[in-house]
């Protein structure tokens, strides 16, 4: 097999004494959609918020596209093409949806690439296209989790990580964006999909890491981990 | 209003500001000097308090060093007006750049307090350096040139208009909105936000600074108490909250009405004009706490419905 696209090497994440990641190690390749799944508190949105360089790294290595990302800035690690969509939307409230999927492009310069991406976003997400003026503050639940995933790909990322898409969404909606997601992934976007809904995530994905307390316990094809008696005991309530 | 139009009536507008020397009463000139300096410094407030969301109790001791550049420069050193104000403002940049990378990794009150010591220690500082006057002050060559300084203040308020037109529409500008409506968000996408905020600082220092230099020519005296004066940084933020933050023009009408007002005021009910000037602001907090350039916006549709709702929002 090919070198990873992204290889995570022995990381250790940590906030003043508490120790949050304690050497991780995780591979994804070009193409997969690889779900990382866990409890509460087991360090998934930790874990991206250090690959996006949002918080320190104390040891380890990120290597993403052959070169070593650790410690660099959150801006040039989305530079390198590596965009989340944060847990929570985090949209630009009081901005309109358009200028919040913009502002996914900020980084970039090629005007015609741009606008030709903003259509094909506007067909991926026909709900969106309808609300382009609108205040991203004032959409629905479901279309502010559009938006975020809409600008995320405004970045034209080669790997995009998806912290917690299902949280406080109605079950039919979650379903949609997970087909949206499947779609992205047909365009040749790697996507990391981080999920406390362990049964949905591994229903859509390729492979998976299941996190505990710091360290990944257990891994292998999404299917496999469906159907491993520990992990139904632990998360699924079988 | 079409764009066409609003911008016709904007020229109409900047003409007679230019040609009011030769119109206006000399009292009117001595006013507008005031004015124009005022709304120079809310609107280099509003480039960081209304565009990137840092509300900045710190932009008089710009104003401050600003003033001191072109008084040590003309005084000190026997360097002309221009020169000075070409030094005041190099400082200012450069002291918002050293001073912001610490200061602007703060975040909201803890950010206000922090630049609310600032003109406090400036003020100290200044007061101990003998070659600035210390705590005696400097007197300026005089100058009885009033059309020199009116025109400067204009160009200058003109050009802090341009500067936050072109932040409105611009990549750096959306840049600072951005990390304005969520910080972590602006990161998330890829926006250096330390340099974006550093940037936005020192565009704001040195327009204040200059504001401050042609102040202090004006008028012939400084010294370290009237340099760095911080009700006058409360005065400009009141003028941009009222006029509109985050808008192009909103600050400079606010600025030239609140200045108005107080004009008024003073001239005709003398001891008690702050009482009045504070019950203005008072009912225009309450009634528009949004800004002129909101009511502009809205009471078209919602008439006098907006005081109303805004008095209702905020459950007074």
């Amino acid at each position: 097999m090919n070198a990873p696209l992204l290889h995570v090497e022995n990381l250790h994440v940590g906030y003043g004494d508490a120790v949050v990641l304690d050497g991780v190690n995780i591979d994804i390749h070009s193409g997969e959609l690889v779900a990382l799944v866990g409890s509460n508190g087991a360090g998934k949105t930790t874990l991206l918020r250090a690959l996006s360089g949002l918080i320190p790294v104390r040891s380890g290595q990120i290597i993403f596209n052959g070169e070593s990302i650790t410690g660099r800035t959150s801006d040039r690690i989305f530079r390198a093409g590596l965009t989340q969509q944060p847990e929570g939307r985090q949209l630009f409230d009081r901005m309109t949806l358009e200028d919040n999927l913009l502002m996914g492009a900020n980084l970039r310069y090629d005007k015609h690439a741009i606008a030709t991406d903003l259509d094909r976003i506007y067909t991926l997400f026909p709900r969106l296209s309808e609300r382009r003026r609108q205040l991203a503050g004032t959409l629905s639940g479901g279309e502010q989790q559009m938006c975020a995933m809409a600008r995320a790909l405004m970045s034209a990322p080669r790997l995009l990580m998806v912290d917690e898409m299902s949280l406080g969404l109605a079950p039919v909606v979650v379903l949609q964006l997970m087909e949206t997601l499947q779609q992205v992934r047909q365009t040749g976007i790697t996507v990391l999909l981080v999920e406390q809904d362990v049964h949905i995530a591994l229903e859509h994905a390729d492979r998976g890491y299941v996190l505990e307390t710091g360290r990944i316990a257990l891994e292998g094809p999404a299917r496999a981990l469906l159907d491993n008696p520990e992990i139904q005991k632990a998360y699924l309530g079988v | 209003m079409k764009t066409p139009a609003k911008l016709l009536l904007l020229a109409a507008v900047l003409i007679a500001a230019v040609a009011l020397p030769w119109w206006g009463s000399d009292v009117m000139l001595q006013f507008a000097i005031d004015a124009l300096l005022l709304a120079v410094l809310a609107q280099s407030w509003n480039i960081l308090g209304g565009y990137t969301g840092y509300a900045s109790f710190g932009q008089s001791t710009f104003y401050g060093l600003g003033a001191y550049g072109v008084a040590v420069s003309m005084t000190q050193l026997g360097w002309s007006f221009a020169t000075g104000l070409l030094v005041g403002g190099a400082f200012c940049a450069l002291f918002a750049l050293l001073l912001g990378v610490p200061v602007l990794r703060l975040r909201g009150h803890y950010f206000a307090i922090a630049t609310l010591a600032l003109a406090q220690v400036m003020n100290a500082i200044i007061s101990n350096i003998e070659f600035a006057g210390a705590n005696i002050g400097l007197v300026l060559p005089l100058l009885k040139d009033d059309l020199l300084f009116y025109e400067a203040a204009l160009a200058l308020l003109v050009a802090a208009t341009l500067t936050v037109w072109w932040i409105s529409r611009s990549r750096f500008g959306y840049g600072l909105i951005a990390i304005r409506e969520n910080e972590e968000a602006a990161a998330v996408m890829g926006i250096n936000t330390t340099l974006y905020k550093v940037m936005a600082f020192m565009i704001a220092g040195v327009f204040a600074g200059l504001a401050g230099g042609i102040h202090a020519y004006h008028i012939t005296f400084l010294d370290p108490a009237g340099a760095f004066d911080l009700t006058l940084n409360v005065k400009m933020i009141i003028m941009a909250v009222f006029g509109g933050p985050g808008t192009v023009l909103g600050p400079v009408v606010g600025a030239f009405l609140l200045s108005a007002i107080s004009e008024l005021l003073a001239a005709n009910v003398t001891s008690i004009a702050a009482l009045f000037f504070g019950i203005v602001i008072v009912v225009a907090v309450v009634a528009m706490p949004r800004g002129l350039a909101d009511l502009r916006r809205r009471i078209g549709s919602l008439g006098l419905g907006y005081f109303a709702d805004n008095i209702h929002r905020n459950k007074l």
